[in-house]
């Protein structure tokens, strides 16, 4: 008898779990699990936006997407822009953060302004910069006349277009990634610091040991955020130079619209899409293995 | 005399309450009439891009008022969808879901691509009905037809032109426009402007993103039209000679490397570059901004003068109701007729579809005192359409890679215009196998 009401309450209470959960499955399910089955399925036909018509191909999608030269420029420009955007930023943001954490005057102020970035629209912003970076009249160019750097065309150049870009996202991601790690920071307790400090440890040294330790659970969560970000990193591209010049700025998710929307190739954009959904995941599995085990969890 | 008087004047006349009475009777008897036409009204949307410079938008949504304001019977709402490429990504998400503008304006190539999706109403007939095959310039006519069969009529064709810094070439003492490959080269040297190796102005800037379009050009100046309907022959030699062509004027350092549509055409009326390669759809804006005297030429030629016949057709959907379908038709021959057309040129640029259009008085006054704009009109004598293969856009992207990467200096033009040929045939292939 107290078993079965037990179990009755129990059933009571998973029923009333799901219920709630139900609005925000039935989203996922229909914006996201049923799209990645569809591409999943899309990947294995022809399929062209706006025509009904489905041709079954098995896997000749996936063979044109080793020999898609385009595919691999792609794969490699967002790789290099990962590679260099992320730490770049996230080492930004953490002597940012630090160096906020202090209390001087009209703190703020500081903050609010190196937070800005990540408040202004990222169409809009990537406006600004190609005005910034314009040849002749641009601010840069004005002011690398001066210490003798020869005007360069930055976003029509093969060579440059791509770092000129990762600049700018590192200048509109630092402020986000500050914020979280602030956060972090005001959690570290002081004493800790202040048993340090009377122990005659340097601040670099505080730095390494005390506060990245502390804070490892934020930054392993930066990190893996900023590298999402960067697998989605397509409006600034979109704005500034359309995957070009001579395919330099083209990363991953504009080669996909292109195919998707351009091209109407829905079929070999699913492909790549997959391609993209199975590596990003596999990163962040290699991540959560090598760098989540070293993750310091307070009072753990 | 003020309002504020007349109102005056008829209050003081007539009692306060009749005055009510009779206000709400108006307003009322106008909301009736409103939703009246609102009944009767035949609802169409006519979906267009902005393709090249200038406040183009402006002009499209102020002509739409107009032909609103002279139909009663038929209700059209302009949607301004981005450039061509937004445009026909609109459409085509659209014909998806079966909802369809009644009316849009993609860019001529893709005439193969609606057919692909069986989304054009076919026009022939009723164009055959009036004056259209006789009045119409028929090198533009033909960028609608496949087949025999007329789809949509042309609304704003235009061609590559070189625009040219009159006042920057009489300063360096050239007389006259280049009108070969080898004068273009020797003139865009002349007008460089290089101060202790740093660069103060460009002789030429082809513009870019649609420099695949202006090689097409390039290629009919050398007698090959680089595509059929079934394939394109980017490796042909002809093809290759001009792409050489490219990058011995990059080598020589009077051109750069790249540049993008809006870019150029900013550059050009900054003096940030003496010649300019771009469409004449961009002449008003180019004339009227720059704060220099701007002249229009034919494309230089190699063997021959040639260009590629670009700009836009309007297209109307197959599937909608017979009363939206007339409803589009009247529209688009609106939009095509003798006066509109006439005032669309001389807004923008474009050419007149109509050969009436070109010898009403205000044309004839304008060409008068803007000779430039009749030289793309002479120069589509020479014109063809563009790029009509299926996927058109996938292989416009091929091409641009090729013609980016090889000024880029990564690769050497044969082997860029062979790597660029194989993919667009392959993708053209492709598309053919679908329609079986």
């Amino acid at each position: 008898m107290v078993i079965s009401t037990a179990l009755s309450a129990r059933i009571r209470e998973a029923g009333l779990a799901y219920l709630l959960l139900l609005p925000s499955l039935a989203f996922l399910a229909a914006f996201t699990y049923w799209p990645i089955l569809r591409s999943i399925w899309f990947s294995f036909h022809d399929v062209v936006l706006g025509d009904s018509k489905i041709i079954w191909l098995g896997l000749e999608n996936y063979q044109r997407l080793l020999e898609d030269r385009l595919f691999w420029k792609a794969f490699g420009n967002t790789a290099f822009y990962t590679v260099i955007t992320i730490p770049l930023a996230i080492t930004c943001a953490l002597l940012l953060a630090v160096a906020l954490d202090s209390k001087l005057r009209g703190m703020a102020i500081y903050r609010s302004a190196f937070f800005y970035p990540v408040m202004i629209p990222s169409v809009a912003a990537g406006m600004v910069w190609v005005f910034l970076y314009s040849a002749s009249y641009g601010p840069i160019n004005k002011g690398l006349s001066l210490i003798g750097i020869p005007d360069t065309a930055w976003l029509y150049d093969s060579k440059w277009a791509l770092p000129a870009i990762m600049v700018m996202s590192v200048w509109k991601y630092s402020g986000y990634f500050m914020l979280i790690l602030l956060a972090a920071l005001k959690l570290v307790p002081s004493d800790l610091y202040e048993a340090a400090r009377l122990d005659g440890i340097s601040a670099w040294n505080r730095l390494i040991h005390i506060t990245l330790p502390l804070i490892s659970p934020t930054l392993y969560f930066v990190i893996i955020i900023g590298l999402l970000h960067s697998y989605q990193i397509f409006d600034y591209v979109y704005v500034m130079t359309h995957g070009g010049p001579a395919d330099a700025t083209n990363v991953l998710t504009f080669y996909i619209y292109q195919n998707g929307f351009q091209y109407q190739d829905v079929g070999y954009a699913s492909t790549l899409a997959n391609v993209l959904l199975l590596f990003v995941g596999g990163l962040i599995a290699v991540i959560a293995t090598v760098f989540g085990r070293r993750v310091h969890y307070l009072g753990r | 005399m003020s309002n504020k008087s007349t109102f005056g004047q008829i209050a003081s006349g007539v009692s306060r309450r009749a005055f009510m009475v009779g206000g709400t009777a108006a307003v009322a008897s106008a909301a009736v009439l409103r939703g009246a036409r609102a009944q009767a009204a035949t609802k169409v949307q006519f979906m267009y891009p902005v393709g090249v410079s200038g406040d183009i938008n402006k002009i499209v949504s102020g002509m739409v008022a107009k032909f609103n304001a002279a139909h009663p019977t038929i209700e059209v709402e302009a949607i301004y969808a981005g450039n061509y490429d937004n445009t026909e990504q609109k459409v085509i998400t659209s014909l998806g879901v079966g909802d369809p503008p009644s009316t849009w304006l993609p860019i001529n190539s893709a005439l193969q691509t609606f057919l692909g999706l069986d989304s054009l109403a076919d026009v022939t007939q009723k164009a055959k009905a009036g004056d259209i095959y006789q009045d119409f310039l028929p090198q533009f006519l033909d960028t609608c037809v496949s087949d025999g069969k007329l789809y949509g009529l042309p609304f704003q064709p235009s061609t590559p032109v070189l625009y040219l810094n009159r006042t920057a070439m009489k300063e360096a003492g050239i007389a006259k426009a280049p009108q070969t490959w080898t004068e273009l080269l020797e003139v865009a040297k002349t007008l460089t402007i290089r101060e202790n190796g740093e660069l103060k102005r460009w002789g030429l800037t082809i513009g870019g993103g649609w420099h695949d379009w202006i090689f097409e050009c390039y290629c009919r100046q050398n007698e090959l039209v680089p595509w059929t309907k079934d394939k394109v022959l980017f490796d042909n030699p002809a093809a290759l000679d001009a792409l050489e062509f490219w990058v011995k004027m990059e080598k020589a350092g009077v051109m750069p490397k790249a540049s993008t549509w809006e870019g150029s055409a900013n550059d050009f009326m900054a003096g940030r570059t003496a010649m300019l390669y771009h469409s004449t759809g961009s002449l008003t804006n180019l004339r009227k901004s720059s704060k220099f005297e701007v002249d229009v030429a034919f494309m230089p030629k190699n063997k021959v003068f040639g260009a590629a016949q670009g700009g836009g057709p309007i297209m109307i959907a197959k599937k909608q109701t017979d009363a939206q379908l007339e409803a589009a038709w009247t529209l688009t021959q609106w939009m095509t007729s003798t006066e509109v057309q006439s005032q669309w040129c001389r807004d923008t640029g474009y050419l007149a579809v109509r050969k009436s259009a070109w010898e009403t008085p205000e044309m004839l006054a304008y060409l008068k005192e803007v000779p430039q704009a009749k030289v793309a009109l002479e120069q589509s004598a020479y014109a063809g359409a563009f790029l009509q293969v299926p996927g058109y856009h996938k292989v416009r992207e091929y091409l641009k890679s090729a013609l980016d990467r090889t000024l880029a200096g990564e690769i050497k033009p044969d082997a860029a215009l062979k790597e660029a040929n194989d993919a667009s045939n392959r993708e053209i292939q492709r598309l053919l196998r679908r329609r079986g």
